[in-house]
């Protein structure tokens, strides 16, 4: 094995990779994903009634109105914007609030307002954002709440959302859909067009070839998992950690793909693969999608072991000693996959199956 | 044009189609994943904020607020509200102590224990704040004169909106025809890099029998499913023509992208990387749709905003022909001036 020779291969695989149609979606398929995900549980399921104000005179309204939790508020700069908005549903409700609207309130004088209602809303959300406009207003003419509320949660079991039960997919998503195909693509590409044996009559040998594609998939799987973290901003209080962990992942996902690169003949069967195999990577991600299943069917599948240290730092904000466990897993998990890499590279030189 | 001829090439690329296993896999997978996720997805709006109340004294006021999207229900203990909290019965429960009323009359203000599940967000607690407020300020008679003009604008559901599957399957039906994008555009690269459709030539079939046979099998692959998912998940059951005729022409639409995609594709890895960008920009107009303001005005310069758009209206709504009659004019002619493009395209690739 020569350095000097993995790194000008490395050059090369790094120079080329990106004009590389899985280098390019194994990035834009996660981030895609996520955004999907974002707006799914951002606008399908949100609880959250979104109300459009045109405030001409600079009212106080729309500045209490931001600290309510209990809305969405979205300034409009004109009446045409605000209809639109409303129309196509970015907002349940809009009003436009006239100049002089609160000093008209505090002095008690009959105001006016226009509200806009999408007809798509649902009666709970245009309940709650008329209730809350007049809460808020009646704050401006400077009621007092005539009730003290005191807020008690009861029962102990906080529920998930469902965004935080999606990142381990999409993690895990992002961080084997390069660190897999990559490798495995690139090694069945050269044997199709037989490129690898015209490589191998070079002093290269088949190990500096492997590991250089090795690199290059543990490098896009990283990328692109740190990238998924910072988007949906999960790095928790051990970014370092966090990393370390994807890195382990990235080589468990570089190794299966090596695997897959000597093993498989073509393209399609390696698609073929991904479809049927993709339940055993993903698994312990749908189990951690539904509490109900037990959550130790999950501990069958390698992949539990990187994605619950990510979930155990990203969401509960844990330390090395709580994933130390996992973390030793997982490393032997690693170099068993290298073992058998190294293996098959061995079986497959002897078959000449390379040639 | 041979009738018979043009029966055996579709046969044949359909047998092609199916002999690979990506694609089989994808179509078969394809369809029962997007029946999965249909089927997972809430088939009803709770459109009304449940709470429980448990109230010594009645306080008239209270019932007066119980309007649409709200919904109080009087419980007979403190204990029995706090259950039906944790068991998800009601949003929120309210506890009102036995001198609520005379705090209020007297102008102090009385406190009120308010449960929550663990689970209730944010923004529900903080809704349920404010209605229990606005409860106060109505016992206390204390009033404000503002005078509300509201305009509904759009189709008024008065105030039930769509569930969720039925705001998703105009999607679905969607992403099924323009996932065939890669099966037609794979069809065709095979046929230009091995060079068969020469072998084709020679024989009685013409150009516009092998154009018209990969349209009909593209067609009826796109289309099929679609029109498949829709019948499946009740897509069909309002307005059925005019949904099968979007569909269709959505189809057709597929086809033209393939025609395009497969003269300029090399592989199969050519075909997917020139195939999942079209397609994505074909789906955004059905994410306006699913996710209501998720995107601007400028989808409407997308041929798939007018297929979506009618599939929604027609399947959700009941439009029928004279309302959709113009989006399904200007996709017509988006297939026109496509297919064109994608014939002329294919016929420079294969000269």
């Amino acid at each position: 094995m020569s350095l000097r020779r993995i790194g000008v291969l490395l050059g090369k695989e790094l120079f080329t990779g990106p004009k590389n149609f899985i280098f390019v979606w194994a990035i834009v398929a996660p981030v895609a994903i996520s955004f999907v995900v974002s707006l799914i549980f951002g606008t399908l399921f949100s609880e959250q009634p979104r109300l459009g104000i045109v405030d001409e005179g600079g009212s106080q309204l729309t500045t209490i109105g931001r600290e309510t939790a209990a809305i969405t508020l979205r300034e409009y700069g004109s009446v045409t914007d605000l209809r639109q908005a409303v129309e196509s549903g970015s907002v349940d409700m809009g009003i436009i609030l006239p100049a002089g609207f609160d000093a008209a309130v505090r002095q008690r004088e009959e105001t006016s307002v226009t509200a806009f209602i999408w007809g798509e809303s649902s009666s709970r959300s245009r309940t709650i954002l008329g209730v809350t406009i007049v809460n808020l207003v009646r704050e401006i003419a400077g009621q007092e709440p005539p009730i003290e509320v005191d807020s008690i949660t009861l029962g102990e079991e906080v529920t998930i959302p469902w965004n935080e039960r999606l990142l381990p997919f999409i993690v895990l998503m992002a961080v084997f859909l390069g660190g897999l195909f990559l490798p495995a693509t690139s090694i069945i590409n050269e044997k199709e067009k037989r490129t690898l044996t015209a490589l191998l009559i070079t002093p290269t040998t088949p190990e500096d070839v492997f590991l250089t594609k090795g690199i290059v998939g543990i490098v896009l799987s990283l990328f692109s998992g740190v990238v998924i973290l910072l988007l949906n901003q999960a790095f928790g209080a051990q970014p370092l950690l966090l990393v370390m962990v994807l890195a382990l992942g990235a080589v468990m996902a570089a190794g299966m793909g090596l695997l897959m690169g000597i093993a498989l003949k073509d393209v399609t069967t390696l698609f073929a693969v991904w479809k049927l195999g993709g339940i055993l990577l993903f698994g312990p991600a749908f189990i951690y999608m539904f509490p109900k299943i037990p959550q130790w069917i999950g501990r069958l599948f390698p992949t539990y072991y990187i994605l619950q240290p990510i979930v155990e730092i990203s969401q509960r904000g844990a330390g090395l000693e709580a994933i130390a466990t996992n973390i030793t897993i997982l490393i032997v998990l690693d170099l068993l996959l290298l073992g058998a890499v190294a293996l098959s590279l061995r079986r497959a030189k002897r078959v000449a199956a390379l040639g | 044009m041979n009738p018979r001829l043009i029966g055996s090439l579709v046969q044949k690329d359909l047998s092609i189609f199916f002999r690979n296993r990506f694609f089989a896999i994808i179509t078969v997978l394809g369809i029962i994943a997007y029946l999965v996720v249909y089927f997972a997805m809430p088939g009803a709006v709770d459109d009304t904020l449940e709470i429980g109340i448990y109230s010594p004294v009645s306080i008239p006021a209270f019932a007066k607020l119980d309007e649409e999207g709200l919904e109080f229900v009087v419980v007979s203990s403190e204990e029995q509200l706090r259950q039906a909290v944790i068991d998800g019965e009601f949003i929120a429960g309210i506890s009102l102590p036995p001198d609520t009323l005379t705090h209020l009359i007297a102008g102090k203000r009385p406190g009120v224990n308010v449960f929550f599940g663990a689970d209730a967000p944010p923004e529900i607690k903080d809704a349920v704040v404010v209605v229990i407020q606005e409860l106060g300020y109505a016992a206390t008679g204390q009033t404000l004169d503002i005078d509300v003009s509201e305009e509904v604008l759009g189709l008024d559901l008065g105030g039930t909106p769509l569930p969720p599957r039925d705001r998703l399957r105009p999607l679905l039906a969607v992403m099924l025809i323009m996932v065939e994008t890669m099966g037609l555009a794979t069809l065709i690269s095979a046929e230009i890099e091995r060079r068969t459709i020469n072998a084709l030539l020679v024989t009685p079939a013409t150009v516009a029998d092998v154009f018209i046979a990969k349209g009909i099998a593209g067609i009826s692959l796109a289309f099929g499913q679609a029109a498949l998912f829709m019948a499946i998940v009740g897509g069909l059951s309002q307005q059925p023509l005019v949904v099968l005729t979007a569909l269709l022409l959505g189809a057709i639409l597929v086809i033209a992208a393939g025609f395009i995609i497969g003269a300029v594709a090399k592989d199969m890895l050519s075909v997917l990387a020139w195939s999942l960008p079209v397609i994505i920009i074909l789906i955004i107009p059905s994410l306006a749709i699913a996710f209501p303001g998720s995107v601007t005005g400028w989808v409407e310069a997308l041929p798939t905003h007018y297929l979506v758009d009618t599939v929604h209206r027609a399947s959700n709504f009941g439009s029928g022909w004279g309302d959709v009659w113009q989006n399904l004019l200007i996709l017509a002619g988006f297939d026109l001036a496509l297919a064109w493009t994608g014939v002329a395209v294919l016929r420079r690739r294969m000269r």
